[in-house]
């Protein structure tokens, strides 16, 4: 059964903010919980960011996400069509 | 007064051609920051290595694009462009405007950034150069408010979808792309402002198969119109143009002597699937072999048409050559009726199946071409719900092995070999 959004906003928090890595992918946050579906992670996600939560971080081509203040601010990778 | 020494982009400015150097320039008079890039640019032809860094935090809230955050990495020696971010607004649905609106824009962008635009963006978004960060939400607000317009795409979204005229000025659209490309914007907002997938995806609306907006080339959904039954054929004229009292190609081609217009070597011949031919003083289509290649309704766009039964084809999957080099779209439905009576809920059908299962299994900045790519195309047309049809081969078969799924099999792979040999000689 899937976690309700509370439940999995607080585990997508968690990982933020343990990952060893600053910035994750949408996709590294599916195993917070492998009952929701992609589409309820990504929601969750973008809602934490307008909580000011989590922050996106954007090469310009790809996007990330990261808890408040663990994001760098620059560099990256862009491409093109 | 020039800032920097730039001899080397003073050179730029010395063939005939029109300088984007000397608009820079003309621009610095008015925004110095101006004089800062062409100083950076300059130590970049010098240092043969680009001096910007991008990538970041910046864009207005609640968006998770439009903004792509641009720094320069000699910040003290060009303080004009520490920041000097890039901002992309939605194109209106084939980019017309108004003057009063362009201007509207560029005064918009002097008050708040640079001064300096790129129009268009490659995915077709009106390209706003250089703002820092302070200035981004002030300028969202008036964007939106004052104008009426939005941010567009940019990293893992939606991006901002394009079409080419369509019917709003070509007589060979066979759907509405303009409304295609404005109802799915809108449907898809979430998608476009905040980012939903494992990388980018496009749509492109093209009207026809000449594909204005090279959707089958750049989209990873691209809607190309099509027809069904046979092109119309005016065979009065096919008369006219071989007589020479009509211009092939609408005239495109008038500024040089090309002789007299031969149907059969400009047309016939060059028919791809070889289905035309004159007979009796009439222009003959075998319209099952037409691969709707639009070069004879190019050239005679007076005598051919279209046929009436218009719809489009779909195919997915195209993208540039970032990561596995270039690759075109994939045929996906050949024809599928495009219409806003049913709020092209058949287009939205295949998209949204497209995404479920591209978001599921799509790795981090994996395209769904090089998706599909990997999984292969008979899964990829189960995953769509899709049967295999001929028009998905795209040329004979070289590989003699076929694999078939052992349900397809008569006994499945455990059965008895010697048995059936027994009753199917070798």
């Amino acid at each position: 059964m899937a976690m309700s959004t509370e439940d999995l906003k607080a585990a997508i928090l968690d990982k933020a903010l343990k990952s060893p890595k600053a910035q994750l992918y949408i996709k590294d946050f599916y195993a917070c919980d492998p009952d929701s579906s992609p589409r309820a992670i990504k929601n969750a996600a973008n809602e934490m960011v307008r909580e000011g939560k989590l922050t996106f971080w954007s090469s310009g081509s790809t996007t990330m996400y990261a808890a408040k203040g663990r994001a760098k601010n620059e560099e990256g990778d862009q491409g093109v069509n | 007064m020039p800032k920097h020494a730039t001899p080397l982009l003073d050179q730029l400015e010395s063939g005939p051609w029109p300088s984007f150097v000397s608009d820079m320039k003309r621009q610095a008079e008015k925004k110095p920051e101006v004089w800062d890039i062409l100083g950076q640019l300059e130590l970049s032809y010098h240092d043969r290595i680009t001096h910007w860094k991008h990538g970041g935090i910046v864009g207005v809230f609640g968006y998770g694009g439009g903004i792509v955050g641009r720094y320069s990495d000699v910040p003290k020696q060009f303080p004009g462009v520490e920041h000097f971010h890039t901002i992309r607004v939605n194109q209106p649905s084939s980019k017309y405007y108004s003057t009063e609106n362009l201007r509207a824009i560029c005064n918009l962008w002097e008050k708040w950034g640079s001064g300096m635009t790129n129009m268009h963006g490659s995915t077709g978004d009106i390209i706003l150069l250089g703002t820092k960060t302070e200035n981004l939400e002030p300028f969202f607000w008036d964007l939106t408010h004052e104008l009426g317009q939005d941010l567009g795409g940019s990293g893992s979204n939606l991006r901002s979808p394009a079409c080419c005229l369509g019917q709003s000025r070509c007589e060979w659209a066979c759907y509405d792309t303009q409304e295609a490309c404005h109802q799915l914007t809108v449907k898809y907002q979430d998608e476009l402002h905040r980012p939903a997938f494992p990388y980018k995806f496009k749509f492109k609306f093209s009207g026809c198969p000449n594909d204005c907006v090279a959707a089958i080339a750049r989209s990873d959904f691209a809607v190309i119109g099509t027809w069904k039954d046979d092109i119309r054929i005016d065979q009065a004229a096919v008369k006219e143009y071989i007589a020479g009292n009509y211009p092939s190609n609408g005239g495109a081609h008038s500024g040089r002597d090309w002789g007299k217009f031969d149907i059969k070597k400009e047309v016939i011949d060059l028919c791809p699937t070889q289905c035309m031919w004159m007979e009796g003083g009439e222009l003959k289509i075998d319209n099952s072999e037409c691969t709707r290649c639009m070069h004879c309704i190019n050239v005679m766009p007076r005598a051919l048409r279209p046929g009436k039964e218009m719809g489009a084809t779909v195919c997915m999957g195209a993208k540039a050559p970032i990561l596995e080099g270039a690759q075109f779209a994939t045929l996906i439905i050949p024809f599928v009726k495009v219409t806003k009576e049913n709020e092209f809920q058949d287009l939205v059908d295949l998209i949204e199946k497209a995404w479920d299962w591209w978001m599921e299994v799509g790795k981090n900045r994996e395209r769904i071409g090089e998706a599909m790519q990997r999984v292969g195309l008979p899964a990829f047309l189960e995953i769509m719900d899709v049967k295999p049809m001929p028009q998905h081969v795209r040329e004979p078969r070289s590989n003699p092995y076929v694999f078939w799924k052992e349900e397809e099999v008569e006994g499945g792979w455990e059965r008895d070999i010697k048995e059936f040999r027994r009753r199917h000689a070798m």
